[in-house]
């Protein structure tokens, strides 16, 4: 094993890179040598230094993806890495499949373990289906792999070196970014509730909601919800979205109200008790639950609210 | 709007799962259906074609075996993307393409365009609902040498400067872009609300061209070595009490659930 290529668009992407790498050694694959390409937004050298990167190279952070994955071509084509490595989120993902595109090479996302490697092959798991399966594939190296955020923890950080800055070659592109509008969001942390409360289309109105509010401060817990909930109806910000493509919770009790009960949904929930209030019987959301309740929310909630707060 | 190519996978359907032996995923017997996001990448390309005239061609990479059975198990899903408002639907087989890695399923999805004809616009969804690589639409496009907008969850067609309009929803912002046709993009579940083909639609589907197109047609070179392999797939199994809590009255099973969560201890009041 020799040069690996770690690309990020975020800071995360850089630690997590180097805990999968640790997790290389221990099987047995050696790196001698980094190479980091990143935004000039979110490059702070000084970290960057701890991780042992040797070369850094820095772009616009109004870059286009294309224009990206054809820099980072630029420098595959230099250094010939055998593994170019990133933690998975959209714009990580987006580039780099265009980048395995130019160059040919497979590519697996959101990988969460590494199973076995050898000098010329890597075996890996990565959730499938909906989070109700994982899939267990094997890949010729050299191939792009961006890895499950927060699933890889490096324990030490002991390098500093010099680290060599550079900017990453840019071309033309026919995409213009016109205009960026951060996300609002409430900073809160669903992940780390012990108790959450979760909320899906079965509430007709954003006001509605404040039921569930009331039950989760009852309770000492947070409020979550399902997609719908956060990026169709906006009506919550998506720090409370959970699911596969956000956020994945593992409180001790997670009551859903009004939530069917998608795959999608539930694959992210990882708790010692569920429970589940839906009026429809059939609903799938009962299979995934401990305890179920066949009720209108707008019926069984109010009185549960009185009982709590009787105690 | 000109012609658009739209890449729609029958996918194994999620909510189906199935499993032969104890934990394998039944692949062969499991049921299929479209790919939900991609409805929606295909109900925006009608949209845009009603708008503004042009063809919507469908193309899909059937991705899992054995071929034969699933090109007959899937008739009645290849009817559907024509109901949903495809004027053509291509489906590709080959061996190559079985499993679904998304290097080889990109390749002839790209050969196939290519062969089919001259397309403005490319467009699918953000991730497909089995395997859910995200891959497809950035590979496609480098492969055909154009930029790519993935993410989208508002896309506008301004005729005039033959452009399109988009923003992107990503995990910190939403990002307005522009960008001049042809181009590969891939949408979000939120971008609109499939519609539910209506029986005249489905009828009408009926006289809509299916085309098989294979590695041959494509000419694409047999592999030696897969670069790429799914050496197993297996579910997670749920393990859950699946108790329904009853009583005369909500109040009773009010007190029911109550007790219940003291005695898991997971109640901090
Ligand atoms: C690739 C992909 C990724 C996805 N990612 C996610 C994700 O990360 N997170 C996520 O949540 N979803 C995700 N989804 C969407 C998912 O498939 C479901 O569509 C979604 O979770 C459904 O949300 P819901 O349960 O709130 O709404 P619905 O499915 O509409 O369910 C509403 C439920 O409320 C019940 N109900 C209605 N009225 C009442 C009442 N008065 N009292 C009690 N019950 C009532 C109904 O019986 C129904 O079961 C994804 C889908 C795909 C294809």
């Amino acid at each position: 094993m020799s040069t690996v290529l770690i690309f990020s668009n975020n800071p995360q992407s850089f630690t997590d890179a180097i805990g999968f790498l640790e997790v290389l050694k221990q099987k047995g694959l050696n790196v001698d040598k980094i190479i980091g390409v990143t935004s000039n937004n979110s490059a702070n050298t000084e970290d960057i230094k701890k991780l042992g990167i040797l070369e850094l190279y820095l772009y616009d952070s109004k870059s286009t993806d294309d224009q990206i994955a054809k820099g980072l071509f630029q420098l595959v084509k230099k250094f010939s890495p055998n593994i170019i490595l990133s933690s998975s989120s959209k714009t990580n993902n987006s580039i780099l499949a265009y980048l395995s595109g130019l160059l040919s090479l497979p590519m697996l996302t959101e990988i969460s373990d590494l199973l076995n490697a050898t000098s010329d092959t890597l075996t890996l798991s990565r959730s499938v289906l909906a989070g109700r399966a994982y899939s267990i594939e094997s890949v010729k190296l050299p191939a792009i792999i961006t890895i499950t955020p927060k699933k890889f923890t490096p324990s030490n950080l002991a390098a500093t070196n010099d680290i060599k800055l550079d900017n990453l070659p840019l071309q033309d592109t026919t995409v213009k970014i016109v205009e960026v509008t951060p996300k609002k969001r409430e900073g809160v942390k669903i992940e780390d509730a012990e108790i959450v409360v979760g909320v899906g289309r079965g509430f007709k109105s954003k006001e509605d909601l404040k039921l569930a509010f009331e039950l989760a401060s009852l309770l000492g817990g947070e409020v979550g919800c399902s997609r719908p909930i956060a990026a169709d109806l906006r009506w919550l910000p998506e720090d409370r979205w959970i699911g596969i493509s956000m956020k994945k919770i593992r409180p001790k009790l997670y009551i859903a109200i009004g939530i069917s009960g998608a795959p999608q949904h539930m694959s992210a929930v990882d708790a010692k008790i569920i429970v589940a209030v839906n009026k429809d019987k059939n609903a799938s959301i009962f299979s995934y639950s401990d305890y179920g309740i066949v009720a209108d929310l707008y019926q069984f909630l109010p009185i549960l609210i009185n009982k709590l707060k009787k105690k | 709007m000109p012609n658009i190519a739209a890449f729609v996978k029958i996918s194994l359907d999620p909510n189906m799962i199935r499993t032969a032996g104890d934990d394998k995923i039944d692949t062969v017997n499991m049921q299929m259906s479209i790919s939900e996001y991609d409805k929606n990448a295909l109900e925006e390309a009608v949209k845009l074609k009603e708008k503004y005239g042009g063809k919507v061609i469908a193309f899909t990479a059937l991705t899992w075996g054995p071929i034969d059975k699933k090109l007959k198990d899937t008739e009645v899903i290849q009817r559907e993307i024509l109901a949903r408002g495809a004027d053509e639907l291509y489906v590709i087989t080959s061996n190559l393409i079985l499993n679904s890695s998304p290097l080889y399923t990109s390749i002839l999805l790209a050969q196939a365009v290519k062969k089919v004809g001259n397309f403005d616009l490319y467009i699918t969804g953000e991730s497909s609902m089995d395997i859910g690589s995200s891959q497809i639409s950035s590979r496609v496009a480098s492969i055909l040498g154009l930029p790519v907008i993935t993410y989208v969850r508002e896309l506008e067609y301004d005729p005039q400067n033959n452009l399109i309009r988009a923003t992107r929803d990503l995990e910190d912002s939403y990002v307005k872009v522009e960008a001049e046709l042809p181009v590969v993009i891939s949408v979000t579940g939120e971008i609109n609300q499939a519609r539910i083909p209506t029986l005249l639609q489905i009828r009408r589907a009926f006289s809509k061209p299916v085309k098989i197109l294979t590695d041959k047609d494509l000419n694409i070179p047999e592999q030696q070595l897969l670069l790429h392999k799914r050496e197993d797939l297996k579910v997670i199994k749920i393990n859950r009490k699946n108790i329904i809590l009853e009583g005369k009255s909500l109040d009773e099973i009010a007190d029911k659930l109550i007790s219940k969560l003291r005695e898991e201890g997971v109640l901090k009041v």
